[in-house]
């Protein structure tokens, strides 16, 4: 996964905005079960109090930002993209 | 008005909406200056059951830059917390209110004060929005006043009040809670095609706002700990006299809400969702479309678009059309940039221009208050015109709780302070006539002599009286 600075990802956003957003907690791999690629999330690492938020920040761009405590981070993972899109395509069919 | 509902977005958000904000050097503690920031605007007196608060998913900010680079050098945010003390009852309290720990108080609000200090100038510090809300701790679990309810709630409401002034360590005090809202204008002559009653109708103003209240977060803070060098100036014209200043808050970037009707969690860093700085900007200057963008960045960003509409303000436009004849001078000087409006709102004014004055920060055009310290205040009747009619320690050095800013800015726009740029300028006679002004006088208890300076809000009995 490549890491975007924020003023470098200020200056290309808000063109091509999330089409998907998935809360990570309580659900934490909802997106994930039972789907190729899917990764085992051991619990005795800690559930975080406040939610994880990942969402598709440019779907074209294959930019998904992750929201954890009071930081976010943005990263190019076009295969996360693409499951995320997917995810969200079967949660509304 | 000043900054209550002034942008569509945050005019959906009453608790995040900074409505005034006010900087002055205290006139009962000289060696201090006041910096007062009002949240939740157009409170009715009686609102309950449950009365207003500050919100606790926001986070509330007070800004001051010290070497004129339109960056906070301080930031004091304020986080709050509300508690119950029994959640098998309808009411906010079940008797008399006769102290900060009541137990007959179930709905209390508590809060965190922090400072983060920054350093060097330039490109080396933090924007508002790179900061993580994570600064120093100076007051922690500091009780707000309950809000003011009526005789049997809360009869000695001025002692709670009082009681809610903390004293925090290095001399500084801070207050959170209701007060009366000290801004007063026309409203509904102002926002129905700027109808001035006593011009167009001959008819006395009406002042709205006289009966509500706000939330205020008011600090006070030595002056030697808010100068570059953590001196007291006295040469108004020294460039580390001036400080600017303004207010804003945030909420978290996602809201996570369950199904079970839980508090709404939050997530990822703080987003600004209001500012201000001087009053009237983002209201009357800055277009609607632009007004929630405004309300996001900081004042460092405001050069550019936001600049332009200082030099060409709509307001000077319209006035000509609203009142025809009347602003002729107006009229034939639209489409010259306004030097003075820039220099006021976003320069500050520099030395040469005003006898004995400056508040310039630098070339950077930012919205924010300046406050020259060094300026001593005026005890013995303070000019609610402020600069313009000769009193420095009003407004736009700082703001004053009582400062007209309505007259100030609306004969501004008009044409006033042309002169002092363009000595050319022939000023239109209607802008000096009385009437073209607020037309408002505040009545008794809107203001107090000493911190926070905001009058007892209304109680909820007695407000409206019928």
């Amino acid at each position: 996964m490549e890491r975007l600075s924020r003023r470098s990802f200020v200056k290309i956003a808000g063109a091509a905005t999330g089409a998907a957003a998935l809360a990570a907690a309580p659900p934490i791999a909802r997106a994930g079960i039972g789907e190729e690629g899917a990764q085992h999330v051991d619990p005795s690492t800690g559930v975080p109090e406040e939610p994880v938020v990942a969402y598709v920040r440019d779907a074209r761009r294959g930019e998904v930002t992750v929201t954890s405590g009071t930081r976010e981070h943005t990263y190019r993972d076009r295969a996360l993209v693409r499951r995320l899109l997917h995810a969200a395509r079967k949660e509304v069919s | 008005m000043s900054s209550h509902r002034e942008a569509p977005a945050i005019s959906q958000d009453p608790v995040a909406d900074n409505a005034d904000v006010y900087a002055f050097v205290s006139p009962d503690h000289p060696e201090t200056v006041t910096i007062i920031s009002n949240f939740v605007p157009l409170q009715g007196p009686p609102g309950g059951p449950n009365f207003f608060e500050f919100g606790d998913d926001v986070l509330y900010s007070i800004f001051v830059d010290n070497d004129g680079d339109a960056l906070p050098d301080l930031t004091f945010q304020f986080k709050f917390n509300t508690t119950l003390r029994n959640e098998d009852t309808f009411l906010y309290n079940t008797g008399e209110i006769d102290s900060l720990d009541s137990p007959n108080w179930n709905k209390r609000q508590f809060y965190d004060v922090s400072v983060i200090r920054a350093s060097g100038h330039g490109n080396g510090k933090k924007q508002h929005h790179e900061q993580d809300g994570k600064g120093e701790v100076i007051g922690q679990n500091l009780a707000c006043p309950p809000c003011n309810i009526g005789p049997r709630s809360t009869p000695n409401y001025d002692d709670l009040a009082v009681a809610a002034v903390h004293s925090l360590a290095g001399g500084i005090k801070v207050f959170a809670g209701q007060r009366n809202d000290g801004f007063f204008v026309d409203l509904g002559a102002i926002f129905d095609l700027a109808d001035i009653r006593e011009i167009v109708n001959g008819m006395p103003s009406v002042d709205p706002l006289k009966t509500l209240n706000i939330h205020t977060i008011a600090i006070q803070v030595p002056i030697s700990l808010l100068t570059l060098d953590g001196s007291v100036p006295t040469d108004a014209m020294a460039a580390k006299s001036v400080l600017g200043i303004w207010s804003g808050a945030s909420r978290r970037k996602v809201q996570v809400r369950d199904e079970n009707g839980s508090a709404p969690k939050g997530s990822g860093p703080w987003v600004q969702v209001s500012r201000l700085g001087n009053p009237l900007f983002n209201e009357v200057i800055v277009h609607i479309g632009d007004k929630d963008r405004w309300n996001a960045v900081d004042p460092i960003d405001d050069a550019g678009e936001f600049e332009s509409y200082v030099n060409q303000p709509e307001l000077a436009r319209l006035l000509p059309a609203l009142y025809p004849g009347a602003f002729d001078h107006l009229a034939a000087y639209n489409g010259t940039p306004r030097a003075d409006l820039h220099a006021i709102l976003l320069t500050g004014i520099p030395s040469g221009i005003v006898g004995g004055f400056q508040n310039f920060t630098g070339p950077n055009p930012a919205d924010m208050l300046r406050l020259n310290v060094a300026i001593p205040p005026t005890t013995d009747n303070p000019n609610p015109f402020g600069l313009v009619a000769g009193d420095a320690a009003g407004f736009p050095n700082g703001r004053r709780v009582f400062d007209d800013i309505v007259t100030i800015e609306l004969r501004a726009i008009a044409g006033l302070t042309i002169p002092l740029v363009d000595p050319s300028y022939t000023v239109d006679a209607v802008v000096t006539n009385p009437a073209f002004s607020s037309n408002l006088t505040p009545g008794a208890g809107r203001y107090q002599d000493s911190f926070p300076y905001l009058g007892t809000p209304h109680d909820g009995f007695d407000t409206p009286s019928s």
